[in-house]
């Protein structure tokens, strides 16, 4: 059940679908806050504008580029892309024409499976007789 | 929803920034002194003086070079940096307003800028008036230290030098280092940078900064550890420093012949479908947008490939080249054919972001040769530039609009061809909005549309009285109602059509109304202010209704009915809580020269100080021109002979409104003779000419009165004087509001022994002089606040000593050449004892002090401190200092005490 695994769905430039699976060491996950006031007030008509010009900018790209998912919050969006490099973060985020306040790389995934790999604690003394 | 983006002046870059071939220091070399200059300005701001600096050179010398070392050199403390702020001005078809302050982000949102130009959807264009806007990039700037950049000024829009010239007038007292640059071959004449550049001419803390080429020694350091012949490369690059980089950057090729060659050759390597990129990116007079390169289909690799060439940055939001040059060159490689289709997917993609710029949009639909996008976006650039008071551009924009509108219909392209107009009128050319406004005639007609013929006809009298020519100007208001009111035309009918109609009637009307009572015609005003209220009251138009009341005041207080002065100054006021600007200004402009002209000196003063500020702020030229000519004859009237002269020459200089000439070239004659100095042969003449088309009472009478003048002091007979002015007195003096002008002409006929019977009614102080009751007249006078008429009053009794003192008074007022004719008046008559020729001004007199001394003046004599005074006129203390010293000197007093002892007898109340 283990998420750290090395397989990752890639978008490639040559069109191959997302079925596709590659063997290359992962790229790296960044999270991307964009400090946009009145983000939690966006209508659907919105979002899905500012959705497809997201995806425009992945395709414009023409390097592996994954945009996993966003969430919108009040005054703030977290985004989760996946690129080689933070410079295709903002490239991205300039060609969409969103603010990348602070972009950070992911250094590690945890969720509640993870503490099953947490040490096992050694069992209680047995009470004295 | 457009997410807003931060458009901050920082480059950036793709990757490391490509390899100098030389360390930095060496880069500036040769511009020592100029680094010093910006150095000490930047010091000096962070102090809290401010000061600014002129950067000029050819394209290539190093400009934005030394300009951004300054930046890096600046050494301050952590805990109170400077800010740095760079705008740049565009090479485009016709700039955008306030184009290099938009880019900067502090500015942009701190005055409102971003949303109010970038949509105007929803907005109200009255809250965007230029003054408003100075005062809030002002507040914005004054309360920490900042360096402002502003590059390229020699594409500068006229918006944006109104801001800068702002700021330069008070930046002695901010912290703020101005540094601006540009190409000094590409600033002509007719320049709107030219007044800005005026003004770092003059004031003491502006300097300019030329940056000369490179000399062989320089070249030759740059060129160090290469095989290249110093000697050579500095014959080849003329020493240019771009030039000169671009070769050492790549010493193993064959020297270039030019510019275009060298960098042409860095992109030697590139494959053809990048060089379209860049091609595109040259195509871009501002930037290449971040935002479009996903229509434009331009990947992250295209870009890492085109970062190797080092011909492109990253900044302001989008690709940009890093030198003017360099995306000239590339420019010159599109071929003829191309351009057309590069453009147009500019265009196109363009037309997919929001916000959009329509200058910008105007720019590529004129290359790309699509005729309907240039009208739409051209016409809505204009719209932006209005906003923007930026008159000059608008006009640029409307003058596009029309050269590519083909098959309009004609009301569209006369209603173009009017707006047109009225932006030449504002920028004072008056003689092209005349001909547009003509050229719309036969298209009202061809379009059937009445109320746009009347609008037009109507617009042409305004201009034409503007340019003082009264006769065409009244036939083109009377046409106007004729056509208005033409049979078949029924107020009450409803639709939007007749509604228009019947507008244009009443304003036709107004115009009629205030061109009669401007010429005393009373009678005639007054019906048809009546007829223009009339039909303002049946249209629910406010502003017509009090216009024509206004009018209407403005007559019977021309009459000599002084109660009704009241009344206009309430109508004034009415106007202005409507907000009805132009209303307010044209009520202060009559009231002001009524003031003026019926000798309420006092309160004219009061009218002016308020007025004049109120026609700049709300971009009235006109009324600024006219009250400016006012307040001319004003400080004429008053003694105050250098503000007086001051103020003409103001008028005079610019291209503004005939109709506001003629005082000013009566004072700019009369100061000299008065003084006994040379002046202008031409200017009575001039007003002469300007008199006689205007065909109004007062105007031809005050100029007969200069000529007579003239005649007294220079003893030379002027058949205008002795058969023109004696001849059509009478009839002049017999028109309406003509009372002060007749007796200032019946008294110097008289005078000249001329007179051969008195006019019936002339007004009180004339009346005195006229019946021999000199001392009264000189009384009368001097409570009038004019020390020149009560010298002559004096001069004109026939005992020596009030002749004496008469001339005294002369004296005092630097009269010198008025004071040695009275003298030679007195030798004939065979007085010995006379008064001499006071070496040195024994008394002070306002008569030298310049309209910022009376300022400084006036806030003395109200007891303020000198640092009070610096704070009010935002200048520095020390320059507060200096001009009080000055104003001392030039009264002739010792202290400030003693002038606000003598503020009443100095006229500074």
């Amino acid at each position: 059940m283990s998420r750290g695994s090395a397989e990752r769905t890639v978008v490639t430039p040559d069109g191959a679908g997302p079925a596709e699976k590659r063997k290359e060491p992962p790229m790296p996950r960044f999270v991307i806050e964009r400090d946009i006031p009145g983000a939690g007030n966006l209508t659907q008509e919105e979002l899905a504008t500012i959705a497809q010009t997201s995806c425009d900018a992945v395709a414009s790209l023409g390097v592996p580029y994954t945009w996993v998912n966003s969430y919108v919050t009040g005054d703030r969006i977290y985004c989760v892309h996946e690129a080689d490099d933070a410079e295709s973060i903002l490239e991205h985020a300039r060609r969409g024409g969103f603010p990348a306040n602070r972009v950070s790389v992911v250094a590690n995934e945890i969720g509640p499976h993870t503490a099953e790999l947490a040490p096992v604690a050694a069992p209680a003394p047995a009470p004295a007789r | 929803m457009t997410l807003a983006r931060r458009r901050g002046g920082t480059a950036e870059r793709l990757v490391a920034p490509p390899a100098w071939p030389y360390p930095e220091p060496v880069d500036l070399l040769e511009r020592d002194r100029e680094r010093a200059v910006l150095a000490a300005a930047i010091a000096r701001a962070h102090a809290g003086q401010g000061s600014g600096v002129a950067v000029t050179g050819e394209s290539g010398a190093g400009k934005s070079t030394v300009l951004s070392t300054a930046r890096a050199a600046m050494r301050e403390p952590a805990n109170a940096p400077t800010r740095f702020l760079i705008g740049s001005c565009d090479p485009l078809w016709t700039p955008r307003p306030l184009g290099p302050f938009r880019d900067i982000g502090e500015i942009a949102s701190a005055a409102g800028l971003g949303p109010l130009l970038d949509g105007l959807d929803g907005l109200d264009g009255k809250d965007l008036a230029l003054a408003h806007l100075c005062e809030r990039i002002y507040e914005v700037l004054r309360d920490r230290a900042t360096v402002l950049v502003v590059e390229d000024l020699h594409w500068v829009d006229a918006a944006s030098v109104e801001v800068l010239r702002f700021l330069a007038r008070r930046i002695e007292a901010m912290p703020l280092a101005l540094l601006v640059s540009y190409r000094d071959d590409e600033i002509g004449p007719g320049h709107p940078a030219r007044p800005l550049l005026g003004d770092f001419a003059r004031l003491v803390s502006l300097s300019t900064l030329s940056l000369r080429p490179l000399s062989v020694d320089g070249v030759r350091t740059l060129v160090e550890g290469t095989s290249l012949d110093p000697e050579r490369v500095h014959a080849v690059t003329g020493g240019n420093p771009f030039f000169v980089a671009e070769v050492v950057k790549d010493p193993s090729r064959p020297l270039p012949a030019s510019v275009r060659d060298a960098v042409l050759a860095r992109a030697a390597d590139v494959t053809p479908e990048d060089f379209e990129v860049l091609q595109m990116v040259a195509a871009a007079p501002d930037r290449l947008d971040d935002r479009v390169l996903p229509a434009l289909g331009v990947d992250l690799p295209t870009l890492r490939r085109l970062d190797a060439t080092g011909l492109l940055t990253r900044a302001r939001g989008g690709l940009t080249f890093r030198h003017e040059l360099a995306r000239r060159a590339v420019e010159t490689t599109i071929p003829p054919g191309g351009a057309p289709r590069l453009h147009a997917r500019l265009l196109t993609a363009l037309e997919r972001i929001e916000p959009r710029d329509p200058a910008v949009l105007t720019h590529h639909a004129i290359a790309a040769h699509d005729g309907a996008r240039v009208v739409e976006y051209a016409t809505q650039a204009a719209r932006q530039a209005i906003y923007a008071g930026s008159h000059s551009e608008a006009a640029a924009f409307f003058e596009t609009a029309l050269d590519h509108q083909d098959a309009a219909a004609p009301a569209e392209r006369a209603a173009l061809l009017l707006r047109l107009a009225n932006e030449r009128y504002m920028t004072s050319r008056l003689s092209e909005a005349i001909t547009q406004v003509s050229a719309t005639f036969s298209l009202w007609r061809q379009a059937g549309d009445p109320s746009g013929l009347a609008a037009a006809y109507n617009a042409c009298a305004l201009y034409e009285y503007y340019a003082g020519r009264r006769r065409q100007a009244e036939a083109y208001a009377d046409r106007a109602a004729s056509v208005a009111a033409a049979p078949g035309h029924e107020l009450r009918d409803a639709t939007a059509r007749a509604y228009a109609t019947a507008r244009a009637y009443a304003t036709a009307r107004a115009t009629r109304g205030y061109l009669a009572y401007m010429r005393g015609e009373l009678a005639l005003a007054g019906q048809c202010c009546a007829e223009s209220g009339r039909a303002a009251d049946q249209l629910g138009q406010g502003e017509l209704a009090l216009r024509s009341q206004l009018i209407q005041a403005a007559c019977a207080v021309a009459d000599g009915d002084g109660d009704s002065r009241a009344l206009l100054v309430e109508h004034v006021e009415t106007a202005r809580a409507h907000g009805w600007d132009e209303l307010v200004s044209t009520g202060h402009s009559s009231l002001a020269n009524l003031d003026v002209e019926q000798r309420r000196h006092p309160e004219a003063e009061h009218v002016l100080a308020e007025s004049l500020p109120f026609t700049i702020e709300r971009d009235i030229p006109i009324c600024r021109h006219w009250q400016t000519a006012v307040r001319s004859r004003l400080h004429f009237a008053r003694g105050r002979w250098s503000a007086a002269v001051e103020d003409a020459e103001q008028v005079l200089e610019g291209p503004g409104m005939p109709l506001a000439t003629l005082w000013p070239y009566l004072v700019t004659a009369l100061v000299p003779l008065r003084r006994g100095t040379d002046g202008p042969e031409t200017h009575l003449d001039a007003a002469r000419r300007l008199a006689e088309q205007l065909d109004e009472p007062p105007r031809r009478l005050a100029v007969f009165s200069a000529l007579a003048e003239r005649m007294w002091m220079t003893e030379q007979l002027d058949p205008l004087v002795t058969e023109a002015a004696v001849a059509e007195l009478p009839e002049l003096a017999a028109a309406a509001g003509s009372a002060w002008a007749a007796g200032d002409l019946a008294v110097w006929l008289a005078r000249l022994g001329l007179l051969a019977e008195r006019p019936f009614l002339v007004a009180p102080p004339f009346q005195l002089t006229l019946d021999g009751q000199h001392e009264e007249a000189a009384a009368w006078w001097r409570r009038a606040g004019e020390p020149f008429a009560e010298a002559m009053a004096w001069c004109d009794a026939a005992a020596p000593a009030a002749r004496a003192r008469g001339i005294e008074l002369l004296d005092q007022l630097g009269a010198i050449g008025t004071a040695d004719r009275q003298r030679a008046a007195l030798r004939r008559d065979g007085v010995s004892q006379l008064p001499q020729r006071p070496r040195t001004s024994t008394r002070g007199n306002p008569a030298g002090l310049t309209n910022r001394q009376l300022d400084v003046a006036r806030l003395v004599a109200r007891g303020l401190t000198n640092a009070e005074i610096a704070t009010r006129l935002y200048i520095s203390p020390k320059t507060a200092d200096h001009h009080v010293s000055a104003v001392l000197g030039k009264l002739g007093l010792p202290t400030r005490r003693a002038v606000v002892v003598q503020a009443d007898e100095l006229g500074l109340v």
